[in-house]
């Protein structure tokens, strides 16, 4: 357990000392040509997508019975942050760490065979699975449940051990969730904003869930990833980097003072709705989930 | 953007936040694939409903010139000699931030300035980019000096907008940079272009290397650029008063904005908001000209709400900041910023602007910082120096008939305009790119009839 400490001491001393006068870093290589394209081939695809919707636009309205949401409903402009002062330290800490560390070795991950890092998401998406299999449970979302579960078993057999995606090729696509999720069906409201170390924006509620995702993962134990071994942490840094190295985020790139503010508002705006979907189907009487972080 | 739908990690939120910035608020999709059908009339007096659509959603992915398959990238953060000292909030900025694609052999060099507010990564610089670096030049891609990060790291008055002096500081931030590119770039030439506010930087660049020959700059396209900036943020502050309104608009817009993506996600298959629902949400949401006039102000009110904030600090002026008691790290900013984003480009000018240039321009007026923010002001060189490019669009929204006429005066035959596109939403497309790069290339011949 000596290695990711010092590991982590080692990084932070990195970040202390990151400022000589000139910096230049090698970026991964742009792929304008291939990126229009597939901005081509998404356009056509959203296009029918949008065909579809509209021909069965009629059933869906049936389909949900909750009043609309209205903009009455909306959450106030003001997000509920108590703990702002250390909030906003840690937000100052995840920059300097990403800076120094988080994104120096992504960027050096990206430079990796791109089969070999799909394949690497592709065994951490269906890692994942199980998870959400059992969230969907919790939240009494069977239809959900089932896909994740299957997902699950086609990838790890014919996907081999989950590195390749093969159920999402056969229009099974992916339908992540997690405990935060699960709390919120049962009814917690976010509560206080909270910037997790490492992580980032978040909510009590999320980082609770969060704690339940990775309690989840280690008591279920696939295939003995995480207990057998003492070398469990390394599984968990690889799993960092392949989520960070997908990320197109750069802390502070807005250059705005107001970058805390604003990423705090899109944030909490985001699960609001997120909750909204997640409640249209409730008995009406159980249907006020939108006021927790808005105050 | 590359987003991938995952969990566990949830940093990954940052990036649909980043898209749900990128699209809801701020409604500028590069290459967005819709294209919904002009409502009828204009809504605000300002500008047609293609114009209006045309800027919200870009260049059609389908429209776009063609581009190279691979662009190398490097970033560049460099500590300028002259850096004021930097204050608490702005931590973050020290340094100034630029992005260039280098040719492996010697090549000309193409300096590209962002437009309003914008940094030196934006996806349309990226276009241009791309475009540049497969026609062969080397890259160098650089912030507006509107930027907080530019302001903070490169201004030396700490209050941006005036061409003159930002004309200045980008010079200077040039030559620094160019001394510190790795020494496997080799340079033969350098020429320079920029976008919006950008355009207009270029040229008042250009001329001011035409009396100092520090860079030798070649050549200078402008694409959309302002005539006036006092003009055109006039226009920009009635687009944002017609469309949104004051306070209460802001808030109206919001709630608007929310209970419509709330419906929209219930009505989805979806089970977390990402980078597809926004796509759609993004084409659901905005529908009538004053809608997609508001994406539009809103994104300029932005960029000015940081510009206010960093100029005020700075210039010491108070409108928000107390100049006793700056905010420091930590402290929160959101009463400053609610107050700021009701506040017009007009008010910057008439309390920070005017304030700090009135005091440190001998004999300025008024009138005279207005006039000294026209391209007047090196409306010779336009005239007579034929290395000097315009494109433009008939219908840009930051231009009026009058001052596309002076331009096409101005310019002569060394202006295209185009009938469609708005501000920028021609940008990358085949015949933009193809007329920028005759331009460029002393190869322009004339707009074709």
């Amino acid at each position: 357990m000596k290695s990711p400490l010092l590991i982590l001491a080692g990084s932070l001393a990195l970040a202390g000392c990151a400022s000589q006068g000139l910096k230049i870093h090698t970026l991964p290589e742009q792929t304008p040509a291939a990126d229009a394209a597939s901005a081509v081939r998404k356009a056509a695809e959203f296009a029918a997508a949008e065909k579809e919707a509209a021909a069965s636009a009629g059933d869906r309205a049936n389909l949900y019975e909750a009043p609309p949401v209205t903009p009455a409903d909306a959450p106030s402009m003001r997000t509920y942050d108590p703990w702002e002062p250390l909030n906003r330290f840690t937000y100052r800490f995840n920059a300097r760490f990403d800076e120094a560390v988080f994104l120096p070795v992504s960027n050096g991950y990206r430079r990796l065979p791109s089969p070999l890092r799909s394949g690497v998401h592709n065994f951490f998406g269906n890692l994942s699975e199980v998870d959400s299999t059992i969230n969907f449970a919790l939240q009494g979302r069977l239809g959900f449940g089932v896909r994740s579960l299957g997902r699950f078993l086609i990838n790890s057999t014919i996907g081999i051990g989950g590195l390749f995606d093969v159920a999402t090729k056969l229009n099974l696509t992916a339908a992540p969730t997690g405990f935060g999720t699960t709390l919120s069906k049962w009814g917690m409201h976010p509560g206080p904003y909270l910037v997790l170390p490492f992580l980032g924006p978040s909510t009590l509620r999320d980082g609770v869930g969060l704690l339940g995702d990775f309690g989840t993962s280690y008591a279920v134990d696939m295939g003995g990833l995480y207990r057998s071994t003492d070398k469990a942490w390394m599984l968990g840094v690889t799993n960092a980097v392949d989520q960070r190295s997908n990320v197109d985020f750069r802390y502070y790139s807005t250059g705005s003072a107001f970058e805390y503010e604003t990423i705090r508002f899109l944030y909490v705006r985001r699960r609001l709705i997120e909750d909204e979907g997640l409640h249209a189907d409730d008995p009406p009487k159980k249907r006020d989930v939108a006021e927790p972080a808005g105050q | 953007m590359m987003l991938h739908q995952k969990r566990i990690f949830s940093i990954t939120r940052f990036s649909r936040c980043a898209a749900f910035a990128a699209i809801v608020l701020t409604s500028s999709l590069t290459a967005a694939p819709i294209t919904a059908p002009p409502a009828p009339g204009p809504a605000t007096g300002l500008a047609d409903p293609a114009a209006l659509r045309a800027t919200v959603y870009g260049t059609p992915p389908q429209d776009l010139a063609p581009l190279p398959a691979r662009v190398p990238l490097s970033e560049m953060d460099i500590a300028l000699p002259w850096t004021r000292p930097v204050p608490d909030v702005f931590w973050f900025d020290r340094k100034l931030r630029v992005w260039f694609s280098a040719q492996p052999q010697p090549a000309p060099l193409a300096i590209v300035i962002s437009g309003t507010g914008s940094d030196g990564n934006t996806s349309k610089l990226s276009l241009l980019r791309a475009a540049l670096y497969g026609a062969g030049y080397s890259v160098l891609t650089m912030p507006s000096p509107t930027f907080p990060g530019f302001i903070v790291s490169t201004s030396s008055t700490g209050v941006a907008g005036d061409l003159i002096q930002d004309g200045r500081d980008l010079y200077a931030a040039m030559q620094q940079v160019i001394a510190h590119l790795p020494q496997e770039v080799q340079i033969t030439d350098i020429d320079i272009l920029g976008y919006s506010l950008g355009g207009a930087n270029a040229a008042i660049v250009k001329s001011i290397d035409a009396r100092e020959h520090r860079l030798k700059i070649r050549r200078a396209v402008m694409i959309n650029p302002p005539v006036s900036l006092f003009s055109s943020i006039g226009r920009l502050d009635k687009l944002f008063a017609v469309s949104i309104g004051g306070d209460a608009g802001i808030e109206r817009l919001y709630q608007q904005l929310y209970a419509q993506l709330a419906n929209l996600y219930r009505a989805s298959d979806a089970v977390q908001i990402d980078e597809n629902f926004l796509l759609g949400a993004a084409a659901a949401v905005l529908h009538s000209d004053k809608e997609f006039s508001a994406a539009i102000a809103l994104t300029f009110r932005i960029a000015l709400v940081n510009m206010f904030f960093a100029g005020d600090l700075y210039a010491g002026t108070g409108v928000v900041v107390d100049p006793k008691h700056p905010p420091k790290v930590g402290d929160s900013l959101e009463e400053t910023a609610r107050i700021l984003r009701t506040k017009p480009f007009s008010e910057y000018f008439a309390r920070v602007f005017a304030p700090y240039y009135l005091q440190h321009r001998p004999n300025s007026t008024r009138e005279s910082l207005i006039a000294d923010n026209r391209l007047d002001i090196i409306g010779d060189a336009l005239r007579t120096d034929s290395d000097y490019y315009v494109q433009t669009n008939s219908d840009d929204l930051i231009l009026d008939q009058q001052e596309l006429a002076w331009l096409r005066a101005t310019m002569g035959s060394r202006i295209a305009v185009y009938d469609h596109g708005g501000h920028l939403g021609n940008l990358g497309d085949r015949r933009q790119i193809a007329d920028m790069l005759a331009m460029l290339g002393g190869r322009w011949k004339g707009a074709s009839p």
